[in-house]
């Protein structure tokens, strides 16, 4: 098959006007079409693998959830500090409920809006994603949030798994009393499980403003998306 | 496959070439089915950046999503003509660039239907926005164009953002708001908009850029219902209230805001 081809193209160049991309070798653009499907197929793996995120996190499925981190994988939620490593996040995510959670929970981290970049070479991967937020506890009113996602994510034995997720709460409020009556403050770093590392970036949620940096670039300039984040009067004075 | 006359004598004449122009027509073709997921991917990217910087209010970075004529229609504002203009509005009516305290204005991203033309060099989105703002909650809908330009690059051609229902933190149930128009607050645009009508509890339907995708037929909403009934279709009421305070197509005259 090959060597038809080979000599097909050979007999075509010669004999027929060529356009300019067909100069190519079919094998050569079979190569340069199979990476383009290859880089659509892992963007769809990571979109998968978010999903899994979420639909394991909201039920307290930790267990599940750690298995789908590197081993030096981290999670950093809010103010709370950097875990590193399955262990430790599968042990820091008991913060959030009891393993599979219980009656009167409600968890839910919608994973929404993805804007995922491979690496050209498809070995890792980075994305952005919309985090809307319903919670409720036993005895506790609804909570409503949202926030941001900065995630990092590897492609071990062809199996892509997350190497960092980064969730900036933006904005978490009383159910009843809304963003502007009942803003609420995020968790700190737990005395109980301290995390490895403190926060990567110290800031307020609302009503204080705060940009969760961009890992992707410009779609149209193709330019990298710096941030100049609103001065806060502790964390960032003028 | 039925192989054409000229075809076959093409094949009698040049065996092996011929062989090789069908290799090739392969490959075009799956190309151009890559090609085809790359842009829809391309133009999706396009409308969860656009949301992104609304969140943040990149205005400048989020007028450079737009081409250089492209046109902006939000809820009942009015054409907005040209990215200049599309960078003007933003930061007039919405504030300064960059993240500020006491304001929320989550414009989140989903659900979107994209297409693109035969000749990949046109697209259409519809998609949706549920807003989550310290102001309340808002659904706009999208039925936005996208170009590619001649460097390859899809840009936004025209953003059509007509309002489904809007709301403070009391509900709908409890509070809605009609609509915006013209001069309800700067800057006025360069056009009246392209439609008038009421958000929930009146009812608007933008038309789809696609067919029902089982049957393929197309469907048209009936201009004379348009954004104005907030009424059961067919009955007295629902006639009544196409009366009230509004053209006789079913539009209403921007001149005279709704008084809320």
């Amino acid at each position: 098959m090959r060597l038809l081809l080979i000599a097909a193209i050979a007999f075509s160049a010669a004999a027929l006007p060529v356009p300019a991309f067909a100069q190519q070798s079919p094998e050569a653009r079979l190569a340069s079409y199979r990476e383009r499907v290859e880089r659509l197929e892992d963007q769809d793996a990571i979109e998968n693998l978010q999903a899994y995120y979420g639909y394991y996190f909201d039920k307290g499925l930790w267990g599940e959830v750690a298995d789908l981190f590197t081993d030096g994988g981290t999670f950093e939620y809010g103010q709370r500090g950097v875990y590193v490593g399955k262990d430790r996040i599968r042990r820091a995510l008991l913060l959030f409920g009891p393993e599979g959670l219980s009656p009167g929970y409600l968890n839910n981290h919608m994973q929404l809006q993805s804007i995922i970049t491979v690496a050209p070479d498809g070995k890792t991967a980075t994305a952005r994603w919309q985090g809307m937020v319903m919670l409720s506890a036993p005895g506790a009113d609804g909570v409503w949030g949202v926030g941001q996602y900065e995630n990092a994510y590897v492609k071990e034995r062809g199996v892509w798994k997350i190497s960092k997720l980064h969730f900036y709460v933006q904005a978490m409020a009383d159910y009843d009393l809304g963003f502007s009556r009942g803003p609420l403050r995020m968790e700190g770093q737990s005395a109980l499980f301290p995390p490895d590392r403190p926060p990567t970036e110290v800031y307020r949620a609302f009503p204080s403003g705060y940009t969760p940096p961009f890992s992707f670039v410009h779609p149209v300039t193709g330019e990298p998306l710096p941030v100049q984040q609103p001065a806060d009067d502790i964390a960032r004075p003028k | 496959m039925r192989l054409s006359v000229p075809l076959v004598a093409a094949l009698a004449l040049i065996a092996v070439p011929a062989a090789a122009q069908s290799v090739d027509q392969r490959l075009d073709a799956l190309d151009a089915r890559i090609t085809r997921l790359e842009d829809m991917n391309a133009i999706e990217r396009l409308q969860k950046t656009y949301g992104y910087f609304v969140d943040e209010g990149q205005w400048t970075r989020l007028s450079e999503l737009f081409a250089d004529d492209a046109t902006l229609e939000i809820g009942g504002k009015g054409l907005f003509l040209g990215k200049a203009r599309v960078l003007e509005y933003m930061q007039t009516a919405f504030g300064a660039e960059g993240a500020k305290d006491n304001v929320l204005a989550q414009h989140m991203q989903f659900q979107p239907v994209p297409d693109i033309s035969p000749d990949g060099k046109t697209a259409w989105v519809r998609s949706r926005a549920f807003v989550m703002s310290n102001a309340g909650w808002g659904l706009p809908l999208y039925e936005n164009e996208y170009r590619k330009g001649d460097d390859g690059i899809w840009r936004i051609s025209r953003l059509s953002g007509p309002f489904t229902m809007y709301t403070n933190w009391d509900g709908w149930g409890k509070n809605a708001l009609n609509n915006t128009w013209p001069d309800k607050f700067d800057p006025p645009p360069d056009l009246p908009p392209t439609t008038v009508y009421l958000t929930y509890p009146a009812y608007y339907i933008i038309p789809f850029h696609y067919p029902n995708p089982v049957t393929g037929h197309a469907f048209v909403p009936d201009t004379g219902q348009v954004g104005a009934y907030h009424r059961p279709p067919g009955t007295a009421e629902q006639e009544q209230s196409l009366k009230v305070g509004r053209l006789a197509d079913g539009t209403q005259p921007i001149a005279e805001p709704p008084k809320d």
